[in-house]
């Protein structure tokens, strides 16, 4: 081989070795932007009451954002879903703190042979309930008199629409419920049955609304307690 | 004839519900705490930990990168518009 194509070669690979920790650093301070884009962007909201609240709990929420980021990183929240919606069909202005999340899961043959209605309700006992703890436990947000409630939305894939060849379809639950009753579910004071039963939500399939399906709510203390081996937070990340 | 006919439907209906959904058993193995169940990403992990044998780490930034670079986002979802109200 010729020395110049060699020393072509030489420098190239020099180059690359050189500017690699640039790129991956870029990369990865890309990334490092998301717990911040899971935020709704202020000016998106249409009322002012629903400004104020994001003006004022902006921080509280981007921590919020950070601890499922750095802590759950089997969930993933929609950019612009973690704030304070309102739901579709209330013609007021209600106020919800809400976080739509996706969860990240494999092909499961178990999984798939349940029906519908009871993957939701296993997605939202093992996902849904604990994103509600935790919105519940940012009592300076949830305390705000301008909040009437928690939302929480939980998408997956639903299975066998991942196989080559074919679109990949989420299923998705999206639930609403005042705060009262989210507090007292919470502290074990209304029961599971009660809870759904007060709740307003709905299942979609793709963009297809199923509509309410009979949601069994039960304990799972799965994303609370489980820890993804090997995976190192990122330093400074406070993990509970 | 009608007793072996009830008896094959039966036997039959079992089958039906045994195959066509989870057991009780496969259920509550799923409702325990699987690790084949959330799995970080899709293969990422598996591929990473398991075929090598060397069990690197794994830092946020790499579930960043196998997810930009799978479908998840491509996926057919409802649009926040048939939930949310900004």
């Amino acid at each position: 081989m010729p020395r110049y194509v060699l020393a072509v070669r030489g420098g190239l690979l020099a180059a690359l070795l050189l500017f690699s920790p640039l790129v991956n650093g870029m990369t990865s301070a890309a990334h490092a932007a998301a717990p911040a884009d899971a935020l709704m962007p202020i000016e998106k909201y249409t009322t002012e009451k629903a400004k104020s609240l994001a003006n004022t709990h902006r921080l509280r929420l981007l921590e919020f954002s950070e601890q499922i980021y750095n802590c759950m990183p089997w969930l993933f929240v929609y950019p612009g879903r973690l704030g304070f919606p309102r739901e579709k069909e209330n013609g007021g202005d209600d106020r919800y703190l809400s976080t739509w999340i996706w969860v990240d899961q494999r092909e499961d043959p178990v999984f798939a042979k349940l029906p519908q209605e009871r993957r939701a309700s296993a997605m939202f006992s093992r996902y849904g309930v604990d994103m509600l703890r935790r919105m519940a436990a940012l009592s300076d947000v949830v305390d705000d008199s301008d909040v009437a409630g928690l939302s929480v939305v939980v998408s997956w894939l639903k299975p066998g629409t991942t196989r080559p060849g074919q679109k990949a379809v989420n299923e998705t639950l999206a639930l609403f419920v005042d705060k009262a009753t989210a507090a007292d579910f919470l502290a074990k004071r209304v029961a599971a049955e009660e809870f759904v039963s007060r709740a307003r939500f709905n299942l979609f399939d793709g963009e297809t609304l199923v509509g309410r399906v009979p949601l069994q709510v039960w304990e799972d203390s799965f994303n609370s307690t489980y820890k993804l081996s090997n995976y190192d937070p990122p330093k400074g990340a406070q993990c509970q | 004839m009608r007793a072996w006919l009830s008896l094959a439907s039966f036997l039959g209906g079992i089958v039906l519900l045994t195959s066509a959904c989870a057991t009780s058993e496969e259920w509550s193995e799923w409702r325990g705490h699987t690790t084949h169940f959330a799995s970080g990403t899709h293969g990422m992990f598996s591929m990473r930990n398991n075929k090598d044998g060397s069990n690197p780490r794994v830092a946020r930034t790499d579930v960043d990168a196998a997810r930009a670079e799978n479908w998840w986002g491509k996926a057919i979802t409802v649009s926040p518009e048939q939930i949310f109200q900004n």
